[in-house]
């Protein structure tokens, strides 16, 4: 059968198969990553159901859409209804759907996806406006997850070997010059001019000409070959036909990496169904055109990705790369010239030859045409296969497409390019595109795109992808064979806290000199991801290396429990609840004494740091680390005292200047080791943040007052209404040392017009207003404007002041917002109102009252901080009528002129970050007054480090660490863990909370507590290969 | 090598011409037969190709699918790959390990499991992923591998 006609038949058949089957449709995604989340059982389940059921029905296999995140996909076509796709099927969920929607009509939306195609069903979006759809422009995909890749009529009939038909009859060199107008660059990751690489091999001297297809596709974490292949792998052969005619080959070769059997499967089969239907072999389409295409079979080796390792393989040799040149295109496969492109080269030449140049070019950005397939994998919300034009930007992909970070996580960058690649950060937004990702030290490569998170550490995924160029290096090159290893030995000790700072430096060369002295790419490239962490996240490998601490509690070599790593105080969590858990609640409290001297206070208001990385987390939920703390803090006795050590006096003297928790900490630890301790503070009583930021509801007074009687009981000196304005007053008084912790007490203003106003003030000078007793009058509407904790606090403030209603504006949206999601939750619980994507423009006075003008914002490109900027929408100015404004945008610390001390942006003090020294003699600082706002453990190890420094500036040891709890006893074996999540935190009644300051958090008791401390998995105690 | 053998390879042979460019069809084909590449079975193909017993060796040894010893009746492969990395691999692999007792490479002594780590299986959006015999397993938890192994004993 003639082309033309078999195309007339083929579109036919789709149609009807499309609009008008007369049976109902059931259509299974079984590509590998189907079949990998489970689509035969999923199969097996359909078919006997319908057989059970004695329902007719058309079964048809397709491939992967891309929305792998959601497989297995099943879609449904009833007649004359539209093609209903649903997701995360599974055996129970089919057999309902068959169920409800073939035998009832019920379409059970609620399991449902997307509708594909016309028409649309009630309570179902429409698949492709999804929004890891909508963004996406699929060309190359086009085909995938909606035909039968097995079935050549299916690829036919939506416009396939179009291409061919139209190439054959131009000549070769017209087609070359139709691909050179599109722009279209190698989609393999070098980027070269694919016209042009056509156009060297023709222009080569011999009559024997070899095309290769490289689907080698070695790169961890790309996938999209494979994909295409399994799912539509004629897209892919029609693109070597026009190519193979372009160059003037008869030959060509398809070369698969064994680990992809499915593809060889398809591949086979296409080429039969190509044979048969004179598509391929002799004489193509009565065209005088004659191609043969053979598959050869990978065999477990990355390098023979790199073309002239790929041809010594499929030589019969070993995969080793020679120099070039020459180059392929003049002496190739057994010295004759060859072409070798990318799966994704040849897939898009067939789709510019179906469409046309202009069409193709219409696509991507000035030097980079076209679209790119991407597998979008790692710590990002959807996973898939996706398809967008060159050029769109990075967080575009990651946050719409993607969905953002599992759980909520920070967002730490991408890795592109594979081993070859490099990482992109977080806050750099780039466009995709060849030039700006090699600019940024990254390379577009073959499309894989890594997302990480907070929970990565760089310097590991250095280490991670040096062992995959390491091992897989052939041996060839000295520079790549030996630099390669010594590259990774460097970062496996960095990893294991046997770093040496001149490590950096020595990678640093290193890698410079595998780049130049490697013959092919695999060692050219191997030490980028070395290097592009290094000029990213230079600090993770300082911190690795100084202090052996790993951010991301990713290192195992040095991270015991993620927990007690991430704690800023190093508490030693695992053992604390191991203690609650053998309902020793004394020796618990002692432990965490060990660390801290206010366990009360943060088992009551700490964010936590260590619940975001337990590793429970990773199974279920997180332990309650902070819940357990509290219950070790209300439970526990007097142990820890027993075993408490002071030194004997030094004769030294310290003054600390501000009691809150920084000064306090401090001040304990240096009176433990025998110094006399004074603090100043300014305010009526001591306790800085803790005491007048913190409201009642969250940390009673007596509480902290508890707290604050041990640290007096050790013999500090707290003395309260003494502001200090000078620290050389102090040493001149006879202080051997000065610690100046006076947090951040500076609200900061909105920067409106009309904020001087007496019913404007900022959440510092509010808070502790309250706090002291002053009589605050809060009118029946207040607005807070902010999205912190201290915006939450002065919000739930207010209402318990007698407001009515408390609005919150805050600027972005509720995922941006970084106020404890807790602190929000009990927010909205007690009636605030929290209006998102809007912020204040002025202020006037409306009689008795206020009338604050506010405009909307939208979310822009993203800033510094990784987060996309507000930008306010013109013409979307509203007005409210409110009572008071709150403005808790920020805070700074406010240092009095005469302590003429250097500071940083933010108003910080300028100190040693290691020493906490300032530059004065005898001067240091710490807290919040150094870093800017951040929270109470942070500041309580900052008290930690500044003990520690100064006790060995007085010419002390510096060592605070010391051993409160008794040993621990033999505990019963873990046993397996099931799924189990944390219990319900007790909190009083909502009714009763927002009439009084009375806690709203209740605390565990001892038996919920001990159930929870069982839940630790104890990871301090895995055993070390 | 018994009759059989000898006959099983022969008729693997007979598929192929006597170009040593078939090299790498061949030893595919015959580890496909024999599990492994034995000693002997790389001195026929050597023969049939017309090359040197060490030029087979040299590429059996460099391309990572061959193996030199029989491997056990249980495949497991875990893979190691960006993606599956990222993604807590690394604590699969270990559990894996933990449960049958062998390291990434080896075979149990009752050649009944064997252990490897593969860098990619292009299952990335569904990491992290194992693979037993031909079977793939996506989204894997250190619960699910005492599952899956219990279920494909």
């Amino acid at each position: 059968m003639k082309l033309d006609e078999l195309r007339s038949l083929a579109i036919a058949e789709w149609e009807t198969l499309e609009k008008n089957h007369h049976l109902p449709r059931i259509i299974v995604g079984t590509a590998t990553c189907g079949q990998a989340a489970g689509a035969n059982a999923v199969l097996k389940t359909i078919e006997f159901e319908l057989a059970a059921n004695k329902i007719e029905a058309s079964l048809m296999q397709v491939g992967c859409i891309g929305l792998c995140y959601a497989e297995p996909l099943v879609d449904i076509v009833k007649p004359g209804r539209p093609r209903i796709c649903y997701g995360n099927v599974t055996p129970e969920k089919i057999k309902e759907i068959i169920h409800d929607y073939l035998i009832d009509d019920n379409p059970r939306s609620d399991l449902a996806l997307g509708t594909l195609g016309d028409g649309t069903v009630a309570g179902i979006p429409k698949l492709f406006d999804l929004p890891m759809l909508k963004p996406q422009v699929r060309i190359i995909l086009r085909n995938c997850g909606i035909i039968d890749p097995e079935n050549i009529k299916h690829y036919i009939a939506r416009g396939g070997y179009q291409g061919v038909s139209r190439a054959l009859s131009m000549t070769p060199e017209q087609v070359i010059a139709e691909i050179k107008k599109s722009g279209l660059r190698g989609r393999g990751g070098a980027g070269f001019a694919t016209a042009t690489k056509w156009e060297l091999c023709r222009k080569a001297a011999g009559s024997t000409k070899y095309i290769i297809c490289n689907a080698d596709e070695g790169d961890p974490g790309a996938f999209m070959n494979r994909s295409l292949l399994e799912s539509d792998p004629h897209s892919v052969l029609e693109g070597m036909i026009i190519g193979a005619y372009a160059i003037g080959a008869n030959e060509g070769f398809i070369y698969v990496r064994a680990e992809y059997p499915l593809a060889i499967v398809r591949l086979k089969h296409a080429l039969d169904q190509m044979i048969s239907n004179n598509l391929l072999g002799n004489n193509i389409l009565e065209t005088g055109f004659s191609f043969n295409l053979k598959i050869k079979e990978g065999a477990g080796a990355f390098v023979c990705g790199e073309e002239t390792a790929l041809m010594a393989s499929i030589e019969g040799k070993r995969g080793m790369p020679r120099s070039r040149p020459p180059f392929p295109a003049v002496s190739g496969l057994w010295g004759k010239p060859t072409n070798i492109n990318n799966v994704e080269s040849w897939a898009n030449a067939a789709a510019i030859m179906q469409k046309g140049a202009d069409w193709f070019a219409g696509f991507g950005s000035d030097k980079s045409k076209g679209t790119k397939t991407f597998s979008l994998v790692g710590k990002v919300k959807r996973t898939g296969l996706i398809e967008v034009p060159l050029g769109m930007m990075i967080n575009e992909i990651v946050y719409e497409i993607g969905g953002g970070i599992v759980n909520d996580k920070k967002f730490k960058g991408v890795q592109t390019g594979g081993p070859a690649g490099g990482c992109i950060p977080a806050n750099m937004d780039l466009p995709v595109d060849y030039e700006t990702l090699a600019q940024a030290g990254a390379i577009m490569g073959s499309g894989g795109m890594v997302v990480m998170d907070e929970d990565t550490c760089m310097v590991d995924i250095a280490r991670y992808f040096l062992s995959f160029t390491q091992s897989e290096s052939c041996g060839k090159c000295v520079m790549c064979r030996l630099g390669t290893k010594q590259l990774l030995t460097i970062l496996e000790n960095i990893c294991a806290g046997k770093g040496k700072l001149e490590d950096i430096e020595t990678l640093q060369n290193l890698s410079y000199q595998v780049k130049v002295g490697s013959l092919c790419g695999l060692g050219q490239n191997a030490p980028n991801p070395v290097l592009s962490t290094l000029r990213y996240f230079r600090n993770e490998y300082e911190e690795h290396i100084k202090k052996h601490h790993c951010a991301a509690a990713a290192c195992r070599d040095i991270v015991d429990a993620p927990c007690s790593h991430t704690c800023p105080a190093n508490i030693d969590v695992p053992r604390y609840v191991r203690f609650v858990a053998d309902n020793k609640p004394d020796a618990a409290l002692a432990v965490i004494q060990e660390k801290i001297p206010f366990p009360s206070v943060c088992g009551l208001v700490c964010f936590p740091p260590c619940e975001r990385k337990c590793r429970r987390g990773q199974l279920d939920e997180a332990i309650a680390i902070r819940m357990l703390k509290r219950y070790a803090s209300e439970n526990g006795d007097g142990l820890w005292k027993q075993n408490l050590k002071v030194a004997s006096p030094t004769g030294k003297r310290v003054a600390v200047v501000g009691s809150g928790p920084a000064g306090l900490t401090a001040a304990y630890y240096l009176a433990k080791l025998g110094h006399s301790v004074t603090v100043f503070e300014a305010l009526p009583e001591a306790g800085g943040m803790m005491r007048f930021g913190i409201p009642d509801y969250r940390l009673p007074k007596n509480v902290l007052r508890n707290e604050i009687k041990e640290i007096e009981n050790l013999g500090v000196n707290i003395k309260t209404g003494i502001r200090i304005n000078n620290t050389d007053g102090l040493l001149k008084e006879g202080y051997n040392a000065v610690f100046v912790a006076i947090g951040a007490h500076q609200g900061m203003k909105l920067g409106v017009e009309g904020e001087n106003s007496p019913r404007v003030s900022d959440c510092v000078t509010f808070l502790r207003d309250v706090s002291l007793g002053k009589p605050v009058t809060i009118g029946k509407r207040a607005a807070v404007i902010g999205g912190g904790n201290a915006a939450i606090d002065s919000a739930r403030t207010a209402r318990r002041l007698g407001a009515r209603t408390v609005t919150i504006f805050y600027r972005r949206t509720r995922e941006e917002m970084p106020a404890d999601p807790e602190e929000i939750e009990q927010a909205i619980a007690e009636g605030i109102n929290i209006q998102y994507l809007a912020a204040p423009l002025r202020i006037k006075k409306q009689g008795d009252a206020l009338e604050m003008e506010c405009i909307r914002m939208t979310l822009g490109a993203v800033d510094n901080s990784g987060r996309k900027r507000p930008e306010p929408m013109a013409g979307s100015e509203y007005k409210v009528i409110i009572d008071n404004v709150i403005a808790a945008i920020g805070q700074q610390p406010e240092i009095p002129e005469q302590f003429d001390l250097p500071v940083a942006r933010g108003n910080v003090i300028k100190a040693d970050p290691d020493t906490l020294a300032v530059e004065k003699t005898g001067v240091f600082a710490g807290g919040d007054a150094l870093s800017g706002p951040a929270s109470v453990i942070a500041a309580i190890a900052s008290g930690r480090q500044a003990a520690i420094s100064i006790d060995k500036y007085l010419g002390g040891s510096g060592s605070i660490d010391e051993t409160l709890a008794p040993p621990e006893k033999e505990l019963p074996p873990l046993e397996e863990a099931e799924e189990q999540r944390r219990p319900k935190m007790p909190m009083l009644p909502v009714s009763r909370r927002t009439s009084s300051f009375d806690e709203v958090e209740l605390g565990y008791s001892r038996p919920k507590a001990r159930e929870e401390a069982k839940r630790c998995l104890r990871c301090d105690k895995e055993k070390r290969e | 090598m018994n009759e059989t053998d000898i006959k099983a390879l022969d008729v693997i042979l007979a598929k192929h011409s006597e170009n040593s460019e078939q090299l790498i069809p061949v030893l595919q084909d015959v580890q496909e037969k024999f599990g492994y590449l034995p000693g002997e079975v790389m001195e026929r193909v050597a023969r049939h190709l017309h090359i040197p017993a060490s030029t087979v060796y040299g590429v059996a040894t460099f391309y990572a699918l061959f193996r030199l010893v029989p491997s056990g009746k249980r495949m497991v492969k875990v893979c190691q790959g960006t993606a599956c990395h990222v993604r807590g691999g690394s604590g699969i692999l270990k559990e894996v390990q933990k449960r049958l007792d062998i390291k990434p490479g080896e075979t149990s002594a009752d050649l009944a499991n064997s252990l490897e780590t593969i860098a990619c299986f292009g299952s990335c959006a569904l990491a992290p992923v194992m693979v037993v015999n031909k079977t793939v397993y996506g989204r894997m938890t250190a619960q699910k591998v005492g599952q899956i192994l219990k279920e494909t004993e």
